[in-house]
């Protein structure tokens, strides 16, 4: 992780629910406008927070506890971290067959840093990292 | 068929739906029109990949006009090298491949 004081931070608090899926991203669009990242660099943030959350929301089960999305920017990375009190379940184990598996992926490929930290007493913590001056992963 | 707005784990559930009715009509080939949505997710994807498995000996899912961050998000898992799938930029390009009877894939 990376050490210093963030020169700015925002976050939200919602429902886990995917009816908020829309918001979280709303939100790191509006975080991600601060910045001088492009447009499908904010893509790619918005995906990648967006599945953390939709994630978090399966594991959530029907109480719909809350979920908190946080964005520190720490030049010269920008990094949102999703924080859920649910159980952790690492993503690839034996969902890739229900054809959900599609989530960490991409992730992983969008994103220049993924972190997942299992939170002592419950709940699991997904930090999502771009750095600023980075192109985006590509095919070729 | 026509998809707008946003397509994520949320609304996903609607394009089975439209998807999943139009299969029953017994239609081998489907146009999904992209030009409006601005954004798919994990769970918008997962529904092209389960139409485009079921349809892939008799026909495919023709992906028109998606924007330019929709078509590299396809690209990065593999609809453009699937020959399940067709992409389109535009619904005249879509037309023209289906009055041509290319329905193979």
């Amino acid at each position: 992780m990376t050490a210093g004081r963030p020169e700015c931070e925002w976050a939200i608090c919602v429902d886990a629910q995917t009816s908020n899926l829309s918001e979280v991203r709303r939100f790191v669009e509006q975080v991600a406008a601060e910045t001088a990242l492009d447009l499908e660099r904010v893509f790619d943030l918005k995906l990648a927070v967006s599945e953390a959350c939709a994630n978090a929301v399966e594991h959530a089960g029907d109480d719909n506890p809350a979920l908190e999305v946080s964005a520190r920017l720490c030049p010269p990375r920008l990094t949102f971290v999703v924080t859920d009190n649910g159980l952790f379940r690492p993503p690839s184990l034996g969902r890739a067959a229900q054809n959900r598996g599609l989530g960490l992926p991409l992730m992983l490929t969008l994103m220049d840093e993924v972190n997942f930290v299992r939170l002592p007493g419950g709940g699991t913590e997904v930090s999502l990292s771009v750095l600023l001056d980075t192109k985006r992963a590509r095919v070729d | 068929m026509v998809a707008q707005g946003e397509i994520d784990h949320d609304s996903c559930g609607a394009l089975e739906e439209t998807i999943e009715s139009a299969l029953a009509q017994g239609h081998q080939t489907l146009l999904l029109d992209l030009t409006e949505v601005a954004y798919i997710d994990s769970g918008g994807l997962s529904v092209l990949f389960s139409t485009g498995r079921r349809l892939r000996d008799t026909g495919w899912l023709g992906l028109v006009g998606p924007n330019p961050s929709v078509l590299r998000l396809l690209e990065l898992v593999g609809v453009l090298v699937d020959g399940a799938f067709r992409v389109f930029p535009d619904l005249a390009a879509a037309r023209s491949a289906l009055s041509e009877g290319d329905g193979s894939p």
